[in-house]
């Protein structure tokens, strides 16, 4: 399991959100965004909280640290 | 291509230039000609330009972001770990040949030989730099 784990996917969809307006409204790719929610990377600490901005929740709420998953 | 980024589309565009250029250069050709060499470096910046501005004018979002940059630095860095691995192994053959006596520095024939695998060493390290970029894209980092 990745280390940094999100729930991007399923906040996006209770807002009938698609990949390109989270990108648009974070300023990424979309490209970016999609590797984000397959978790193959981990945004750095602003577009962390620009996503979760985006989104409307916490930071907590978007993204979860496991200590014992792999970077 | 549509769901390539801007970015990728632009490596892409590179790595065919890079190979369409420099294989047939240094396959084909020979590299024993200054004339030959400042043809192929006037060849890719022509190409170049050609293919990214029709990259440009067909990709309506430019955007380049963190993830980008990152990916570039590692495409760099595979780039720089390529270029000094063939130094030394360029340092240590020109170090071999010397102590057998096979190596005539003084000729002109030999300098230009020598700029030719130098500036192959830097073709070689530059398609190592893209290449690994579109795997990391590939990767989806």
């Amino acid at each position: 399991m990745p280390a940094i784990r999100n729930q991007i996917r399923e906040l996006r969809a209770a807002r009938e959100m698609t990949q390109q307006d989270l990108a648009d409204q974070v300023g990424v790719t979309r490209q970016t965004v999609i590797a984000i929610e397959q978790d193959k990377y981990s945004p750095s600490l602003e577009t962390a909280f620009k996503v979760a901005l985006a989104l409307g929740v916490t930071l907590e709420q978007c993204f979860q640290f496991d200590p014992s998953g792999k970077r | 291509m549509a769901s390539l980024s801007y970015r990728e589309k632009s490596l892409y565009a590179s790595l065919i230039a890079e190979v369409v250029i420099y294989v047939p250069y240094f396959f084909l050709h020979g590299h024993d000609s200054v004339i030959k060499v400042a043809a192929m470096i006037i060849g890719i910046i022509i190409l170049q330009v050609i293919l990214q501005t029709v990259i440009a004018v067909y990709t309506r979002n430019r955007l380049t972001d963190e993830r980008d940059r990152l990916i570039e630095l590692r495409g760099y860095r595979a780039g720089y770990f390529t270029f000094a691995s063939l130094m030394l192994l360029g340092l240590a053959l020109l170090w071999f040949h010397a102590s057998i006596g096979h190596l005539h520095l003084d000729s002109a024939r030999m300098s230009l030989h020598f700029l030719s695998v130098f500036f192959g060493m830097l073709v070689i390290a530059d398609i190592t730099k893209t290449a690994a970029q579109l795997i990391a894209y590939r990767r989806a980092l």
